[in-house]
């Protein structure tokens, strides 16, 4: 199974995650957001660990991601790898591993709600996200 | 999908999508366009995404789609709609993540043979003092309170710091201060990735441009901005970067969760929406403000970065090249205005997003100057090829708000632009034209190449015959410098 694929959007991003559990799904999630920005980084030099919540699981998708998206800016890294130690209905917490980014410039600016979607399939499950950029 | 017969041709440029079309819309769906556009419109989920806008609780007349539209997240990018302030909502969704991105065009009085033999200087140093891209630093470190000094106040406090001169402000729109701005009611978030990026120009479809005016059409409006033809003059293209984003995000979140308390359904959960009235509501549209002057803060400061490489690399060889404002314009607000709705002017929260305000002369909001002429409208095209400048019209008032297109429109997802077109080649293909080309990253330049966006031309051409906007100028790309 694919970790995602990119899909035809006009304006800005948007792609399919895919996993054969809900947590791989979110961890594919986050892979992708920094895969379309070309931001993945060979070495992981550091360590974070993260909790949202959301009102139902597409929100806390939503949040999970935008977190990220946060760190990235804010802190000024990059992450390539993400486990996810607990997922219940409406919270997360996360590991995720990375490292300090350099310049990037092409980055996505959030994470939208539009055509979201997360679904069983019968191969696991698949989340339709379409990011602002 | 929406199919062409489904619309119904009301005038020669204005295409309708009744109200019985779907069950939940509260009002018709309207497209300004030509038959072409209308086609390209068709192709994705462009006139879907207005249908939606157009479900509001309190939209009023009609929801506008203009003729650059195309598909977005909750409305469409080009999407326009006003809600009745009284019982009417407001939807961060609708306004976008990119609150007050814009537009400002500065004028030299300088002819562009004169640069021509500087221009490769001048580009480099656009790009070296106008910071792009995460993780690079701004350029204006902040203190104290500052940043909320900044959202509170906007282009006020650039002038305070030496930023602005006085002459910029009355060329800005709303004089670059929304007077409702609460930093207050701005997360500490938003504020966190604001701090360190005032003065960038951030990625995406933003820019820096030097353009030289290649045709006068109206030479009143010309003279009373100051324009002619060979000028050079400079575009900027950017917003209120990630603090805005933050903003949006934060209130689109919030509201997911009063939504139901409001028996508010909506066909897209970006659409989320809350009473104009309600507290959620005003929160928001204090935090809106808050955004829109930190980028009308971040405009002026790259305007002033603009003005000192122009006199770094053109002092003691070209006269004249001071840059003066010709004017600065939002994308992606709601505004508070008043418009004619069933023969009695009506107060209502005009939403914007990817659009622009148009407002016709002797608009009481303009400046003395500018009221003879109305309010100038900055349309860039695509990148490499051309951009606008016109100015709004009584017809703009009468027919959609006060408001216009805001570019070119795209029409090739980010995604096949890649795939088709190679970044190396297209600026090779730019400098071969005699345009410099300054970018940090070649894919992004990929994604933003002409053939993925209409034709500008074709699009303020609409703009003109439906009576909502007049062309003054046109401009051609000398230099491109990009994130």
């Amino acid at each position: 199974m694919p970790q995602y694929e990119e899909l035809d959007h006009t304006a800005d991003w948007a792609f399919r995650a895919f996993g054969s559990d809900l947590k791989e799904l979110f961890q594919n999630a986050a892979y992708a957001l920094f895969a379309l920005e070309g931001a993945l980084d060979a070495q992981s030099t550091l360590t974070r660990e993260i909790h949202v919540e959301g009102i139902d699981r597409e929100a806390l998708l939503v949040n999970w991601l935008s977190e990220l998206l946060f760190l990235q800016e804010t802190k000024r890294e990059t992450y390539q790898k993400f486990e996810i130690t607990k997922l219940a209905d409406t919270e997360l917490t996360a590991t995720v591993h990375g490292a300090q980014t350099q310049p990037i410039t092409k980055f996505i600016k959030a994470v939208t709600y539009h055509d979201l979607k997360i679904i069983q399939t019968e191969k696991g499950w698949e989340a339709t996200v379409v990011v602002d950029v | 999908m929406i199919q062409k017969h489904d619309l119904e041709r009301i005038s020669e440029f204005v295409w309708q999508v009744p109200r019985e079309y779907r069950a939940d819309m509260r009002a018709p769906a309207r497209m300004w366009a030509d038959e072409e556009l209308l086609d390209d419109a068709l192709t994705d989920k462009s006139i879907e995404q207005l249908i939606n806008t157009a479900t509001l609780p309190g939209i009023v007349k009609y929801a506008i789609a203009m003729p650059d539209i195309h598909q977005g997240y909750g409305a469409p990018v080009g999407g326009v709609f006003a809600t009745a302030t009284r019982d009417g909502v407001i939807s961060p969704g609708a306004v976008g993540y990119d609150i007050n991105c814009g537009v400002r065009v500065l004028a030299s009085h300088v002819d562009a043979a004169e640069i021509q033999p500087h221009l490769k200087n001048l580009a480099t140093a656009l790009y070296r003092n106008c910071p792009s891209g995460v993780g690079v630093g701004g350029s204006v470190n902040l203190y104290g309170d500052d940043l909320g000094d900044i959202l509170n106040r906007g282009a006020d406090w650039t002038l305070e710091r030496g930023y602005a001169l006085i002459e910029d402000l009355p060329r800005t729109e709303e004089y670059g201060r929304i007077p409702y701005a609460d930093a207050a009611q701005v997360s500490q978030k938003a504020k966190e990735r604001g701090i360190d990026q005032l003065g960038t120009l951030g990625a995406g479809n933003h820019f820096i441009e030097i353009d030289r005016i290649a045709k006068i059409y109206d030479a009143e409006s010309a003279r009373v901005l100051d324009l002619f033809e060979n000028q050079v003059v400079v575009q900027i293209h950017c917003g209120s970067r990630g603090l805005g984003h933050q903003v949006c995000q934060d209130y689109v979140d919030q509201f997911q969760r009063v939504v139901k308390e409001y028996n508010i359904v909506l066909p897209d959960r970006e659409l989320v929406a809350a009473p104009f009235t309600s507290p959620e509501g005003q929160a928001y549209v204090g935090a809106m403000g808050a955004a829109a002057n930190f980028a009308f803060a971040n405009r002026q400061v790259l305007a002033f970065h603009i003005r000192r490489s122009f006199a770094d690399v053109l002092k003691g060889h070209v006269n004249d090249f001071h840059l003066h404002q010709v004017y600065d314009i939002a994308h992606n607000m709601a505004k508070v205005e008043e418009h004619d709705v069933d023969d009695a002017l009506t107060q209502v929260l005009v939403h914007r997003k990817g659009a622009t305000r148009a407002f016709g002369p002797n608009s009481p909001v303009l400046p003395d100057d500018l009221k003879e002429i109305g309010q100038p409208v900055l349309i860039p095209g695509s990148m490499g090829t051309m951009s606008f400048i016109l100015c709004g019209t009584a017809g703009s008032m009468a027919q959609t708000f006060g408001s216009c297109c805001h570019g070119a429109g795209r029409v090739w997802s980010r995604h096949r632009a890649k795939k088709e077109i190679r970044g190396d080649k297209l600026r090779a293909e730019m400098q071969e034209r005699g345009i410099e080309v300054r970018a940090g990253s070649l894919s992004g330049l990929a994604e933003e190449a002409p053939q993925a966006y209409k034709d500008v031309s074709r699009v303020v051409q609409v703009v003109e015959d439906a009576g909502i906007g007049k062309i003054v100028a046109r401009l051609e790309p000398m230099a491109v410098i990009k994130g």
